[in-house]
């Protein structure tokens, strides 16, 4: 008899416990499904800036996990105070549109009493509730439950996720904790989505102020140079005695203002470069030209420079470079700045100009026995207003603006330039250049 | 003593000019926007033109053109002087029928050696 009761109390534990394995098992595999269903939300979440996208997926995945029969997304419109239909799952259309003709202000219906409790609100049987609380047309579509859950700003209430159910009844706490968390996921998507069109606005209106500094510094550049004109013009008459015969003392004075007037020109003409090029306004005059041609006059226009300093100026060109086509000025000009920092910046030994071709692109090397640039600076040199060591700015002069204008210079020809350096060990400049160019290439 | 027309619309820029083309024994006339200076072209028919580009009423570029387009006065070098050299503008001062291009602020030296270029003594 004792062992008997001793069995059937076993028989009934092993039942208990099966039962309760069988719920923990049941209760496991929804948790899972909750955690899938979950990150996919957060998944859409983050991979798509289409607010409407995200919304419609958190709802849609809110009515299938809580076992509803339909669902939407309202989001508070500060312009017009009201709730706005943003997203549904599983409503007809006509239901759809009839709740878009209704205003829904702040603290109407159940979604502003959740919105104004901050808490999620359900009616378990609209039939049983007042009917200002549920509308009319979700009553008539044979709803009979709802839950509002508010989805929590940082500051405010930004809309509600509600779900609906045909039966009658109460959501259990598990049902409301879940869809707490989707509508965690939507004020993300939401807040996101108003960053991001936010940004976009930002970068618009930055991009417009841009084009006007570019467009204002051009005619900046442009005014100043009318004054520049008249300064050393007249600077240059007294010095040619036009006005009689210059006083030794004077001459010396008059020739620090020619000097400086012409290192201002320099930087009006190098911002003006700038500008025009950064404003898109620098167009290339393509002509056809010869690069031993532009090789040769950049040799003499510095030579006297390179003497001055007792630096041995080397050319090497080969005889076959191919006839080219670019714009001859802009390329001479982007030489000349090269060869005009190494010679500024080489104190002792030489520096060498070599040409090549191959597979029709030039390659220019400018060679150098100077200091040598740091492997850090090398990048940044063809930054605006960067030299590589900023101490020489104040020593050697330039406005820190030529390697800038070459860069994009070298690029609208569809070429590269850097540089290949050591310290102590001198600096070699390069740059590649389509033997043809047929027209600008856009600059990055 | 031949005669050079000076456009320009700069008081000082002309003032320069009048002094560095005095001393080097030239007479200048002046005309101070572009469609003055086509009207003293035909007027005067000088011995060469320096035109500026930017001026009130008509610009240089188009001055240019209807200078060159006058068949009595197409034979007139023009030298067009214009605010430093933007590649392109020196396309236009060709395509507007000028013989020469000098860049602003220039060098009353080397616009002068540029003048006597066309202006063999």
């Amino acid at each position: 008899m004792e062992s008997f009761a001793a069995q059937a109390v076993i028989a009934i534990e092993n039942t208990r416990l099966l039962n309760e394995l069988r719920d923990r098992t049941t209760e496991l595999a929804r948790s899972v499904e909750e955690l899938r269903t979950l990150g996919e939300v957060g998944q859409a979440v983050n991979s798509t800036l289409d607010q409407r996208t995200v919304l419609e997926t958190i709802v849609a995945k809110a009515v299938q996990l809580s076992g509803t029969d339909a669902g939407a997304i309202y989001v508070f419109s500060n312009r017009r105070q009201e709730y706005r239909l943003r997203a549904t799952y599983g409503m007809d259309i006509d239901t759809i549109a009839s709740i878009r003709r209704q205003h829904i202000g702040p603290g109407e219906t159940a979604i502003g009493e959740a919105a104004a409790q901050r808490a999620p609100v359900q009616v378990a049987d609209v039939r049983e509730t007042p009917a200002a609380h549920v509308l009319d047309v979700v009553v008539r579509a044979g709803f009979r439950a709802v839950l509002v859950v508010p989805l929590l700003g940082a500051e405010r209430v930004v809309g509600a996720l509600v779900v609906r159910r045909k039966e009658p009844g109460a959501f259990p706490q598990t049902t409301v904790d879940l869809l707490q968390t989707f509508a965690a996921q939507s004020v993300v998507a939401i807040q996101n989505a108003r960053l991001f069109g936010e940004i976009e606005e930002k970068s618009r209106e930055l991009a417009i102020a841009s084009q006007h500094k570019s467009q204002f510094l051009a005619n900046m550049s442009h005014e100043l140079r009318t004054p520049m004109n008249a300064i050393l013009g007249y600077t240059e008459l007294i010095l040619d005695d036009i006005y009689g015969e210059t006083p030794a003392k004077l001459r010396e004075v008059l020739e620090r203002v020619q000097s400086n007037g012409r290192h201002l020109l320099g930087l009006i003409n190098d911002v003006l470069d700038l500008s025009k090029i950064e404003a898109g306004q620098l167009a290339l005059s393509l002509v056809d030209y010869s690069m031993k041609e532009v090789v040769n006059g950049v040799f003499s226009a510095v030579e006297s420079l390179a003497a001055a300093k007792q630096l041995a100026l080397k050319v090497e060109v080969p005889p076959d470079l191919p006839p080219a086509h670019g714009d001859e000025r802009r390329i001479t000009q982007v030489l000349l700045n090269l060869v005009g920092n190494a010679i500024k910046f080489t104190d002792k030994g030489e520096v060498a100009i070599t040409a090549a071709a191959e597979n029709g692109t030039f390659t220019l090397a400018v060679r150098d026995t100077g200091p040598g640039i740091a492997a850090d600076q090398q990048a940044k040199i063809f930054e605006e207003f960067q030299q590589a060591d900023s101490s020489s700015t104040r020593e050697k002069g330039g406005t820190g603006l030529g390697l800038a204008i070459a860069k994009r210079i070298v690029e609208m020809h569809g070429g590269r330039i850097w540089v290949d350096s050591v310290v102590g060990e001198g600096a070699t400049f390069f740059f590649t250049l389509p033997a043809q160019v047929e027209r600008a290439a856009g600059v990055a | 003593m031949k005669r050079i027309l000076v456009v320009e619309d700069h008081e000082d820029n002309l003032q320069i000019l009048r002094d560095l083309l005095k001393s080097a024994g030239y007479q200048m006339l002046e005309a101070h926007d572009g469609a003055a200076a086509v009207a003293t072209a035909v007027a005067e028919k000088p011995d060469l033109i320096l035109m500026d580009i930017q001026l009130p009423v008509m610009d240089g570029y188009e001055a240019t053109r209807r200078i060159k387009a006058d068949p009595a006065l197409k034979a007139i070098p023009i030298i067009v002087v214009t605010s430093y050299a933007l590649s392109g503008d020196e396309g236009k001062a060709k395509a507007a029928g000028s013989d020469a291009y000098v860049t602003k602020p220039y060098s009353p030296r080397q616009l002068l050696a540029k003048v006597r270029e066309f202006l063999p003594q």
